[in-house]
């Protein structure tokens, strides 16, 4: 791996990297096929809506409590970073918990300052 | 704000990385601790990072700068996104910083190393496609991610659209696919991933505006899915009124709207005082601070009541009309 993978690789989190996306429609002379999605759906953490009663959540997949599965993160535009722990089931499918703020080495929150 | 963890200083952490509306880019150090409080990120010459416009928090004002962008009367735009990047495929982290007016992205240079980061302070638009990379309808955050599977990294970016009004465009996430060579990155013109929300739905059903998106391998099926939060704006269907129903919704309307007016005719009132307080005066200054702060007290305890007979009856009325609503909500866009 040379200096720029190795870079931007420890800047991605597991299968980010790994999926193929795809790589084998771009073989065709027209383009690439545009990318097609199932209708979104909402997801929920615990007892209620991820990312709900928030300005402008954000997500992203990152290995919180470093138990080998990605939880979701959740910053704002206040900058108070909330995290879901995700947990993988039987049948390969993630469930997450109820939101909880993402504390600091010093065990209090985040506070990635707005104006 | 948008979020990379990205080990920045190869000091075997990751860090975190993000810009927020302040204009600037925001950094909490990794360890094996936890993440330290977050900083601004500063340039090799020890100064905040910004495009040209950002909220000065000594001064308590917003201010505009082209020191980065090299103009005397620079675009006023305000950095609310960053991405550690290696653009030019020399083996260190470039910056890719977002613009929140005008959709615009671009680069500063690492003039230092992979371990000991030195920015130029020093801004250059990025091209996508051949032209300047832009999202008229303002970008949230661009990320970097192998959706092609190519072996390089691709740009994915979500877009504000109007995030109030419920008629006006949404957002939108677009990818911009990296076809550049020998490690150096080049953007090929945008191509839609999730299109603009036209908006009017009667329950939601999507994001419509304030679009974050992240691309992640969600299913497992070894695709990537986009996972997207943001503002879902619905007006949920009406149902048919009795006449008696239509003539109490048209009373609340009308007695809402003359409370409404009381409360408005207040607010003006207040910002007149506010201003004749502070005219000419240190807007630091122990007296001023204090007596205005006595004009917001009067304002809230004069408006106390109206502002309460508003809310019961907008929420009579709401019963009978459904008001549009906006809500935000994090969903998923599971590839097909």
């Amino acid at each position: 791996m040379d200096g720029k993978r190795w870079g931007v690789a420890l800047g991605l989190a597991g299968a980010l990297c790994a999926a193929p996306g795809d790589a084998a429609a771009s073989d065709d002379p027209a383009g690439p096929a545009p990318a097609r999605f199932a209708e979104p759906v909402r997801l929920r953490a615990g007892d209620r809506w991820l990312g709900g009663d928030r300005l402008y959540p954000s997500p992203v997949l990152y290995d919180v409590d470093g138990d080998g599965v990605r939880d979701v993160v959740v910053a704002d535009l206040p900058g108070k970073p909330t995290w879901a722990r995700a947990t993988r089931g039987p049948d390969g499918a993630i469930s997450l918990a109820a939101e909880k703020p993402f504390l600091g080495r010093d065990e209090r929150p985040l506070d990635f300052s707005n104006w | 704000m948008g979020s990379q963890f990205v080990d920045l200083d190869l000091d075997g952490h990751l860090d975190w990385l993000s810009a927020t509306f302040d204009g600037s880019p925001h950094l909490a150090r990794g360890s094996k601790e936890g993440f330290g409080a977050p900083e601004q990120l500063l340039d090799a010459a020890g100064r905040r990072i910004i495009i040209s416009s950002f909220w000065d928090w000594d001064a308590k004002t917003h201010k505009v700068d082209g020191r980065a962008l090299d103009a005397a009367s620079p675009p006023q735009e305000r950095c609310v996104s960053a991405w550690a990047h290696d653009m030019d495929g020399d083996g260190d982290l470039d910056l890719l910083l977002g613009s929140y007016e005008n959709g615009r992205l671009y680069v500063q240079w690492n003039e230092g190393s992979r371990e000991k980061p030195a920015f130029t302070g020093r801004n250059l638009p990025v091209a996508a496609g051949g032209a300047p990379f832009a999202l008229p309808e303002k970008m949230t955050a661009p990320r970097m991610v192998d959706w092609d599977g190519d072996g390089d990294l691709d740009l994915i970016a979500g877009s504000f659209g109007d995030s109030y009004g419920h008629e006006g465009a949404g957002g939108r996430v677009v990818l911009a696919r990296n076809v550049g060579r020998d490690g150096k990155t080049e953007f090929a013109a945008l191509e839609t991933l999730i299109p603009a929300s036209p908006k009017g739905a009667k329950e939601p059903t999507r994001p419509d505006a304030g679009l974050y998106a992240d691309a992640v391998d969600w299913d497992g099926d070894g695709d990537l899915d986009l996972l997207v939060g943001g503002y879902s704006m619905w007006t949920p269907e009406a149902r048919s009124l009795t006449a008696e129903e239509e003539a109490e919704a048209e009373r609340l309307t009308k007695e809402r709207d003359e409370v409404q007016a009381e409360l408005a005719r207040a607010g003006r009132e207040y910002s007149a005082e506010v201003r004749k307080i502070t005219e000419g005066k240190d807007p630091k200054s122990a007296d001023l601070l204090a007596a205005v702060a006595e004009a917001r007290k009067r304002y809230q305890d004069a408006t106390a009541a109206p502002r309460a007979r508003s809310k019961t009856l907008n929420d009579a009325l709401h019963r009978l009309v459904p008001a549009p609503a906006r809500e935000t909500f994090v969903w998923l866009y599971e590839r097909k």
